[in-house]
């Protein structure tokens, strides 16, 4: 009984951590807040910019889904949708409220500087700035899609406990109010998010999970480099679901031939999972020799899914 | 296993509230209930301690003599301090067995005598039962008692730190019994600082001199202070002690040793003469007189200042002592490590020589040898910061990973091993066979180099405290230095400062380590400059001041430079300028005389007659010949492109840029070298290195790069794992790229050039196998 327990949980602990989303439909809002200093708006941009561009073009995000609000929107005219006020990151909610549809994804970006303080904490944006609050109640749209809300502002923290909530993944540069300083996790999130150097396990799709980590760990590259001491310390709400939350990739093929083979790859991948479990348990040499047995086939099993047209 | 004391912490030896309640309480019990003491007696001591106390010593016995038994015990106190042991022995004594109002005072004075002289039992009973005493009921005790029986647990506190606790309650006790007794508040003092509490020793001295305006022993407890701090002030207040009281044998000692300190020997034997023309008992005099008759290798004038101590004392272990830390300044670890075991074998519970044994077999590379030593040491007396600093620095080293590549023995932090030891391993063997080529001289192997990741490690190893200045130390077998990582980024060359070092284990090696320190620092300076251009001191802005003044100094006072500097700044210029002299010298004299040089050292001979020997000048001609070269190699203008800082990022970067835009791989490589032994933390500058090595195709190297990227923690571990099986393929190790593919693929089973690279390895070869 134990045993058969102890496989079912297996196999459903793979289910979950392998399935990307299938057919989600990504919805991008982007808010990008005042710099203060020409350094900080131009950084600001360069981020929204990057994290647009990522949305088109791989993420494949239909225009009528991706929304950037900025400081100044002539900045970059053909990409910002509007000046981000509170009054507009207000319709935006609103408006992808409104084409959204069950089981699609909502990514939020909050990039700007913060201040925490509860309910109350905001990050700044032209004119009144919203609060905390105010994103929990336009997050309420949204009940049915799993929603990604990104605050890489300093003194963010206080916004996980203000937003979590089922089905949503609450990323903040800071673990409280009081780590008030510059960030620069927005920075590498992004990057980890925008470059396959955050793909951990190589699949060719980056989760939030792969792009926090990557984050947090070039985070601290960038201090102890600077021989700095860590001023900031990145939260995440839900690892589980964050890791299951992924981008990027290519749709798999309707072709029966390659769905077959893909199929028989996926087999051959869980036999490697089996055998990881078995590791500790063998003879080095054995298990090495079944390791790569394994790899090979699923090397050959990925060229014949190429061969077939698929894309493994 | 050897029992570990338990050292959460290092005893420190604090008063509670500087004057406890309970104290004063007793103290106005004591007026009430106390014998009334004879004034007359009182009078009379004080009267002769004061002329004694100005120095008058004659006029200070002819006085206690007039005056009888009253003054007996402040009498064998002065022939104390006039060396004449023998008959204070029996002055105290006789007032011993007369139960008088001093006769504490007396009882413990003969007791510190047996124990001067080595008799050790006799000490120790006399001390316990005056404890016993002072334990059972202090009741009735004078504040003269109380400082006897503060005296009497410090002759039984080297084996009982609870000892020194009750010797401080005691001396605290007899204060507040008798505040205008400063010689309870100067014993507390003394003791405080004895046991490395500075701050309140100092407080203790300054009360006094508050009360007693130029106390000469106040100031000399100043001194000490000053001299614990290593402020340079020591022996100006030593001095001024020794204005007030020109008898005092502990300020002449004081100062004398520090000039030892200065290797300023003559000095030194000239304080030391002056504390033995006092007190011809002080055996630390005549250990500095002995210390300075063996550095000179006079063994006459050693062996004279050794009878003299074994006549005071037949186990005159301090004396040893002395001998090891004269030794150690000197550089001569090994000769260091002979005496402190010499001392422990006339005192085995000796802490300092306990201690000295322990430090010098450590720098001698024997970490288990040593730590038994520092052990045992820290076991008897738990209040020493020096010995609980190498404690804890032992037990962290124990965590490093000890790495015996060629002819070296690395032990570092791993991830600095990871990091580090590609680059340092062909770098020191590299400077091995050079300077071994140099110098026809090869040093015993392995060569062993401690590397720390912390600044206060490597202090601690070098000198016991934190706070050392240097980036590196020779202890000629053993090396060691801080990381990169242990400075700000970009203020030093690692590498560099790894193959000055190495040439101090040939400069010492070949001398017997009797070269003087500025010769070894020139060599070891020159030899970074031909390492590698661009390292090594330079011509620096400071330089350029001291040529145009004329305040350089000549050869023949240079190693007052390093240790007598005029300023903080001189000590670095004289690296400079010595390496000026040993580049004269081979430029004037021959590539051979520097090695010629060091043998010379090594045989015994002092400087002057190795000038003479090799160079065959005197000192004055050679003052002169490299004055001559200086000029004439400084002369016109000094072209400002020559002002460098071989740890200068900077310029490198722009290099980089700029050998990018080119598309110049060698140049890049050059440059991106030149990053790595300033700051080999940064992945990008490993990346850049890997593809330019690629490029340039140089697959070893491209090898040790993508090794360097994952030691880094790369930012994409999979990815840099199999850019490193790539490179291993290249340069031909299938199976160790086989094996990094297969531990790729293992984490991540679809990756798709992982994949490619896996059955390319399993592809048939061309020469007919396969896998």
């Amino acid at each position: 009984m134990k045993r058969a327990l102890v496989r079912f949980c297996g196999l459903a602990t793979i289910a979950l951590f392998a399935a990307p989303l299938a057919a989600q439909r990504t919805h991008v809002l982007i808010i990008t807040g005042l710099g203060g200093e020409p350094q900080y708006s131009a950084r600001f941009v360069e981020q929204g910019r990057a994290l647009h561009e990522l949305a088109r073009t791989q993420w494949r995000v239909a225009d009528s889904s991706l929304v950037w609000l900025a400081e100044d929107p002539t900045r970059d005219p053909s990409r910002i949708r509007a000046r981000s006020t509170r009054d507009a990151v207000n319709e935006a909610f609103l408006g992808l409220s409104r084409r959204v549809s069950p089981g699609d994804v909502l990514v939020v970006m909050l990039i700007g500087h913060g201040s925490g303080e509860g309910a109350a904490s905001k990050v700044n944006l032209p004119g009144a700035d919203p609060t905390a609050a105010d994103y929990a109640d336009w997050l309420t749209g949204f009940a049915r899609q799993t929603v990604v809300f990104v605050n890489s502002a300093s003194a963010s923290g206080d916004f996980v406990a203000q937003l979590r909530g089922d089905a949503r993944v609450i990323v903040t540069a800071t673990r409280g109010p009081f780590e008030r300083n510059e960030t620069v996790f927005g920075t590498y999130f992004v990057r980890g998010l925008t470059s396959a150097e955050a793909d951990a396990n190589k699949d060719g799709r980056v989760s939030v999970l792969e792009a926090f980590t990557y984050a947090t760990q070039e985070v601290a590259r960038v201090y102890a480099s600077e021989q700095r001491l860590l001023t900031e310390h990145a939260l995440v709400s839900d690892s589980t679901l964050a890791a299951r939350v992924a981008f990027g990739g290519v749709a798999a093929s309707d072709d029966p031939r390659v769905v077959a083979l893909v199929a028989e790859r996926q087999a051959l991948e869980q036999q490697l999972t089996v055998l990881r479990g078995r590791k500790e348990s063998m003879a080095p040499a054995a298990y090495e020799q079944e390791l790569e047995r394994l790899l090979v086939a699923i090397a050959e099993k990925s060229q014949e899914i190429r061969a077939a047209g698929g894309r493994p | 296993m050897t029992a570990r004391p338990v050292r959460s912490r290092v005893g420190v030896l604090v008063r509670r509230d500087g004057r406890p309640a309970l104290a004063l309480v007793c103290a106005v019990f004591l007026v009430a209930c106390a014998p009334e003491p004879a004034v007359a007696q009182q009078d009379v001591r004080a009267a002769v301690e004061e002329i004694a106390d100005a120095g008058r010593l004659a006029d200070a016995e002819a006085m206690a003599r007039a005056s009888g038994a009253p003054a007996a015990v402040v009498l064998a106190e002065l022939l104390v301090k006039r060396g004449r042991l023998a008959a204070a022995d029996s002055v105290a004594r006789s007032r011993a067995a007369l139960d008088g109002p001093d006769g504490r005072s007396a009882r413990v004075l003969s007791a510190e005598l047996a124990m001067r002289r080595g008799d050790r039992a006799a000490a120790l009973q006399a001390a316990a039962a005056l404890t016993g005493e002072y334990q059972r009921s202090s009741t009735g005790w004078s504040a003269r008692d109380r400082v006897a029986a503060g005296r009497a647990y410090l002759l039984l506190a080297e084996r009982d730190a609870d000892a020194v606790r009750a010797a401080l309650r005691a001396f605290d006790a007899a204060s507040a019994s008798d505040p205008a007794l400063v010689d309870a508040e100067l014993r507390a003092a003394d003791l405080l600082l004895e046991k490395y509490n500075a701050p309140d020793a100092k407080r203790s001295y300054e009360a006094v001199l508050a009360r007693r305006e130029g106390h000469p022993r106040a100031l000399l407890g100043l001194a000490r202070v000053e001299e614990f701090a290593g402020s340079g002030e020591a022996l100006a207040v030593a001095r001024a002690a020794l204005n007030g009281n020109p008898a005092l044998t502990e300020a002449h000692v004081l100062v004398a040793r520090l000039y030892l300190e200065a290797e300023s020997d003559d000095s030194a034997q000239v304080a030391a003469r002056r504390a033995l023309a006092v007190d011809s008992s002080a055996v630390d005099a005549w250990a500095v007189v002995g210390a300075v008759a063996w550095l000179r290798g006079d063994s006459t004038g050693f062996a004279q200042a050794r009878a003299a101590a074994e006549r005071l004392n037949p186990r005159p272990a301090r004396f040893y002592v002395t001998l090891a830390d004269a030794a150690a300044r000197q550089r001569r670890y090994a000769d260091a490590g002979r005496f402190s075991a010499r001392a422990l074998e006339l005192d085995s519970l000796l802490v300092p020589a306990l201690g000295a044994l322990g430090t010098n077999q450590l720098r001698a590379g024997d970490i288990a040898g040593g730590r038994e030593y520092i052990e045992r040491a820290f076991e008897l007396d738990p209040f020493n910061l020096w010995h609980k600093n190498t404690l804890d620095l032992l037990d962290h080293l124990a965590t490093f990973r000890t790495s015996t590549l060629g002819r070296f023995e690395f032990v570092a932090p791993e991830r600095e091993s990871e990091v580090l030891l590609p680059y340092l391993s062909p770098l020191l063997e590299e400077a091995y066979d050079k300077l071994a080529a140099r110098y026809d001289y090869r040093p015993p192997t392995p060569v062993r180099m401690e590397i720390f990741e912390r600044h206060a490690d490597f202090s601690v190893r070098t000198v016991g405290l934190t706070g050392l200045g240097a980036l590196g130390v020779s202890f000629g077998r053993v090396l060691a230095m801080d990381a990169p990582s242990a400075r700000e980024r970009g203020s030093f060359n690692w590498g560099s400062t790894a193959w000055h070092e190495l040439a101090h284990t040939f400069t010492l090696g070949l001398s017997g380590n009797r070269v003087p320190r500025w010769f070894s620092e020139g060599v070891s300076v020159l030899e970074e400059r031909r390492a590698r251009a661009g390292w090594g001191a330079d011509v620096s802005p400071a330089f350029v001041a001291a040529l145009r003044e004329g305040t350089l100094r000549p050869v023949s006072t240079l190693n007052d430079g390093f240790v007598r500097p005029r300023n903080p700044g001189e000590v670095l210029l004289s690296y400079y300028q010595a390496s000026l002299v040993c580049e004269m010298i081979e430029a004037e004299f021959g590539v051979p005389a520097l090695g010629a040089m060091l043998r010379a050292w090594g045989e015994g001979l002092e400087t002057p007659a190795v000038f003479a020997r090799v160079l065959q000048v005197d000192e004055a001609a050679m003052d002169k010949r490299f004055s001559d070269w200086l000029a004439a190699r400084f002369r016109g203008r000094i072209d400002p492109d020559t002002l460098r800082n071989d740890a200068a990022l900077e310029p490198l970067l722009e290099r980089v840029s700029a050998a990018e835009q080119r598309k110049d791989d060698a140049a890049l490589v050059d440059a991106l070298e030149r990053i790595v032994w300033i700051w080999p933390y940064d992945q990008d500058v490993h990346i850049k290195l890997a593809e330019a090595y690629e490029r340039l195709g140089n697959p070893g190297r491209v090898v040790r790069e993508r090794r360097a990227v994952i030691a880094l923690g790369a930012s994409d571990p999979l990815e840099a794992r199999y850019q490193l099986a790539r490179a291993l393929l290249a340069a031909g190790d299938r199976a160790g790229a086989r094996r990094e593919v297969l531990g790729v693929l293992e984490r991540a089973p679809t990756f798709e050039r992982a994949q490619g690279l896996l059955l390319e390895l399993r592809a048939p070869q061309p020469d007919g196998g396969a896998r």
